[in-house]
């Protein structure tokens, strides 16, 4: 029987635009409940045995990686005479910080920190001086085949390295600069990667803005170092962070190129202190933890940079 | 001066520094070095000494000798055997990444965390001295540095964590790999000192059980093996139905497959169960093509279609076979190996690593793995995890999906693009691999187990001085990884917009 037609229908009060089809009942008085917790707290309890799980999946790799770097700390501080003892940790003899003292004594430790600092740094500065230089030349000025070089530079980031190492040791020959820093510098300073990178951030700079300093008069040199090298700051640091860490690294053209020991960079003067230290394991992980922990500090100061420089797909190979 | 030229001559100003340097140290040597490999150029025979002799243009000999020589095709095979470790790390660099952008934060319960850690820490040590493993000051070392790091992640977040995972990658050099090399230190060594007492231990378990259990293990591990090829193979078959792999495109992924089957039936290990292998293969694929035969719904595919995401599936399984068919054996051979009456007399011991033949390059790749889980590919997974919509995660969640299908349907597809983009670039460094752990750490040995394409060029060219030769192999790994660009050129941005 309906009862659409009656009129008690007209007391029922006008339906919500909004209501669902079909929900013309008057909403039911609300049962009593218990006192409830807070959503935002309940979902707290239902996630925290996830989150226990995730802790302790991230603490159980993150503690199998740092186990080789707990032993190299270790035995860095070992006596000569508890090498290669099974417990990790210095017994009787008791922790010997003078290893650290005896690397500078048996081999010109800081004399390899500098030559490669002072290779890495000239490195880079050319690097990302004449990267830059050429990047505005690709990405901010017309001129006529262009195109075309540009297209060389990119098929030369698809060789591999390798092909270029045995010519470019006999020019070095030729130049007479096998065994001196320039030999070391320069090859390494000119790629076309860094000027693909710069290039490639340079071209989201809105071109309106040397448009506007070009009306004003500015000259190209003017447009460059004022308007876009500030503005291309972030690739510029990102390029200098990766050539830096790179060529501080650098291990195949510094091996092929020095001869004496005088001029050895780190990495290379680690591989001959390996070769020489003979037993004295302590002595070679005091050495090896000197050249890993600048790095690790270098990496957690500038991480955000190097992560974000990396997601960009700024490393090469 | 018209505005064109004035911009011709700026442009050529600016480009000047750098294109010198190019044309110097990059274009030249280039050319230089195409040159080379057509030479006979060979630093003994052509040096100031010896004035008369003159260096000689010899056509493709250098090419000649590389692939009729036995050298370069075992070097080759080495390399490719490194690259093996590709599909772990990438997989093992996937996992880091979701763990990371997991949701970790357990609000209150953080305190419950820190309480966590520290009963962890007095549990570990007073089970681990009960146990008696080790000395109490190494168990207390041991667990105080996994508490330790625990806490800091409660307390660092995620960032801690993502530093810790990815330092090893970023020090990777010459100093860890001087590190390592004392890991793998044969008599002193962490690694065999913490392996002995297992390995003895395991060995009196195995001399106390019937051998035939190993025997079956390894029947076992070979089944398990076809089981894989007929998984793999049947995920190819579903697309060839769906439309998504066309037939033309489906030849490379079945071939893929088949690789392990055919080489467990020739390798002398596992060749007496060539019957099983060959049997069970010819079976599988006689079933997937009646089944396809008998679908009337198949959706017409373009030939070339799919190719890319049939590549990457059939390599993950290609992979999972070749762990299979490598550690039948081991457990078929696990009693012999054990038996204190025969052979060594010693039992179970572990491996002289770096120093054995057969296990200078598993040595070589379980340390490339500690450096290459949190390396650039977990950022870049990182990255595209938190470039997948959440939308598609609410969806799932809504249509009830367990998290594996989540992972499967939702985040697996997503993340396709970066997956390859990453496997084509580890393809590529791995090719060019290997150069600086093997002159570290073995000189290439032993007995040439670890010498790569790299190391080999080196070897070639600025140890023996055959720089035509070295010139000529250098520009052969050049066309392999030409063609691994190509390849991605080709089938990349189809398997990018899938």
């Amino acid at each position: 029987m309906s009862t659409i037609d009656t009129p008690q229908d007209a007391a029922v009060p006008v339906r919500p635009i909004d209501a669902m089809p079909g929900d013309d009942r008057p909403a039911p008085a609300q049962p009593p409940t218990l006192p409830t917790k807070p959503a935002s707290k309940r979902r707290a309890r239902g996630k925290l045995p996830r989150a226990y799980a995730l802790h302790f999946a991230l603490g159980v790799i993150g503690f199998l990686l740092f186990l080789p770097f707990l032993w190299m700390i270790l035995t860095s501080v070992k006596h000569l005479q508890e090498v290669g003892l099974r417990s990790w940790i210095p017994g009787d003899r008791g922790f010997q910080l003078g290893n650290y003292a005896e690397v500078f004594t048996q081999i010109p430790f800081a004399r390899y920190y500098w030559n490669s600092l002072f290779i890495a740094t000239w490195v880079t500065f050319l690097q990302v001086f004449t990267s830059s230089l050429a990047a505005f030349s690709f990405a901010r000025i017309q001129w006529k085949g262009r195109d075309k070089v540009f297209l060389m530079y990119l098929a030369t980031m698809m060789l591999p390295g390798l092909v270029m190492m045995i010519p470019n040791y006999q020019i070095m020959i030729t130049l007479g600069l096998v065994d001196t820093m320039i030999g070391l510098i320069l090859p390494a300073a000119f790629t076309a990667f860094g000027t693909f990178l710069l290039r490639q951030f340079m071209l989201s700079i809105p071109a309106s803005l040397d448009e506007a300093a070009e009306i004003d008069g500015a000259s190209k040199w003017r447009v460059y170092w004022d308007v876009i090298l500030p503005l291309a700051r972030p690739g510029l640091v990102t390029l200098a962070i990766f050539t830096f860490m790179g060529n501080y690294n650098s291990f195949f053209w510094p091996l092929v190129m020095l001869t004496s020991e005088h001029k050895y960079t780190l990495p290379i003067g680690l591989l001959a202190f390996d070769s020489t230290a003979g037993q004295q394991t302590n002595l070679l992980m005091a050495a090896v933890t000197m050249s890993v922990v600048p790095m690790i500090v270098v990496f957690v100061v500038l991480q955000k940079q190097l992560v974000k420089g990396i997601q960009l797909g700024a490393v090469k190979g | 001066m018209t505005r064109d030229r004035r911009n011709f001559i700026s442009g050529i100003a600016f480009l000047t520094p750098n294109i010198l340097g190019v044309l110097t140290f990059v274009v030249f040597p280039v050319v230089f070095s195409f040159y080379m490999a057509f030479t006979n150029w060979d630093l003994t025979l052509h040096n100031q000494f010896k004035e008369d002799a003159s260096i000689q243009f010899i056509g493709l000999d250098n090419f000649i000798e590389l692939v009729t020589g036995d050298r370069f095709p075992r070097f080759l095979g080495n390399t490719l055997f490194f690259m093996m470790g590709i599909p772990f790390s990438v997989a093992a660099s996937l996992i880091a990444a979701m763990l990371l952008s997991s949701d970790t934060r357990a609000g209150g319960g953080r305190n419950y965390l820190y309480l966590l850690s520290v009963i962890g820490l007095v549990a570990g040590v007073s089970l681990l001295s009960v146990l008696g493993m080790g000395s109490t000051a190494m168990t207390i070392l041991l667990v105080g540095a996994a508490a330790g790091i625990l806490l800091a992640g409660v307390t660092g977040g995620l960032t801690f964590y993502r530093t810790l995972f990815y330092t090893p990658h970023f020090v990777a050099g010459v100093a860890t790999f001087i590190l390592w090399k004392q890991l793998y230190a044969a008599k002193t060594g962490p690694v065999n000192l913490s392996l002995e007492p297992a390995l003895s231990g395991l060995g009196g378990v195995v001399n106390t059980t019937p051998p035939a259990i190993y025997s079956t293990l390894f029947w076992v591990g070979l089944v398990l093996m076809l089981g894989l090829f007929y998984w793999g193979s049947a995920k190819l078959r579903r697309m060839l139905v769906d439309g998504d792999l066309g037939k033309g495109a489906a030849v490379v992924p079945f071939g893929l497959l088949l690789i392990p089957v055919v080489v467990g039936c020739i390798w002398g290990m596992t060749s007496h169960a060539w019957w099983l292998l060959s049997i069970g293969a010819v079976a599988i694929l006689a079933y997937h093509a009646w089944v396809y035969s008998q679908r009337t719904d198949r959706f017409p595919a373009k030939a070339s279609e799919g190719f890319g995401s049939g590549f990457v599936i059939a390599l993950m399984v290609l992979v999972g076979q070749f762990v299979l068919l490598g550690l039948a054996p081991v457990f078929g051979a696990l009693p012999a190996m054990a038996d204190t009456t025969t052979g060594t007399g010693d039992g179970l011991t572990p491996p002289s690593w770096l120093t054995d033949v057969s296990w200078a390059k598993p040595a070589l790749m379980i340390m490339g793995f500690w450096a290459a889980i949190g390396s650039n590919n977990m950022l870049l997974y990182l990255a595209a995890l938190t470039n997948v919509p959440g939308e598609l995660y609410e969806a799932s969640n809504i249509d009830g999906a367990s998290p594996l299908q989540r992972f499967w349907n939702v985040t697996w597809p997503q993340l396709a693009p970066t997956t390859f983009f990453i496997l084509v670039m580890s393809t590529i460094a791995g090719l060019q691999g290997g150069f600086e752990m093997a002159r570290v750490m073995t000189q290439g040995g032993p007995a040439g187990a670890t010498t790569t394409l790299s190391y080999f060029i080196y070897e070639e060219g600025f140890e023996t001085g055959r720089l035509g030769y070295a010139s000529a192999v250098a520009w052969t790994l050049f066309l392999l990884i030409f063609s691994v660009t190509l390849f991605n050129w080709k089938f990349g941005n189809k398997y990018v917009n899938d």
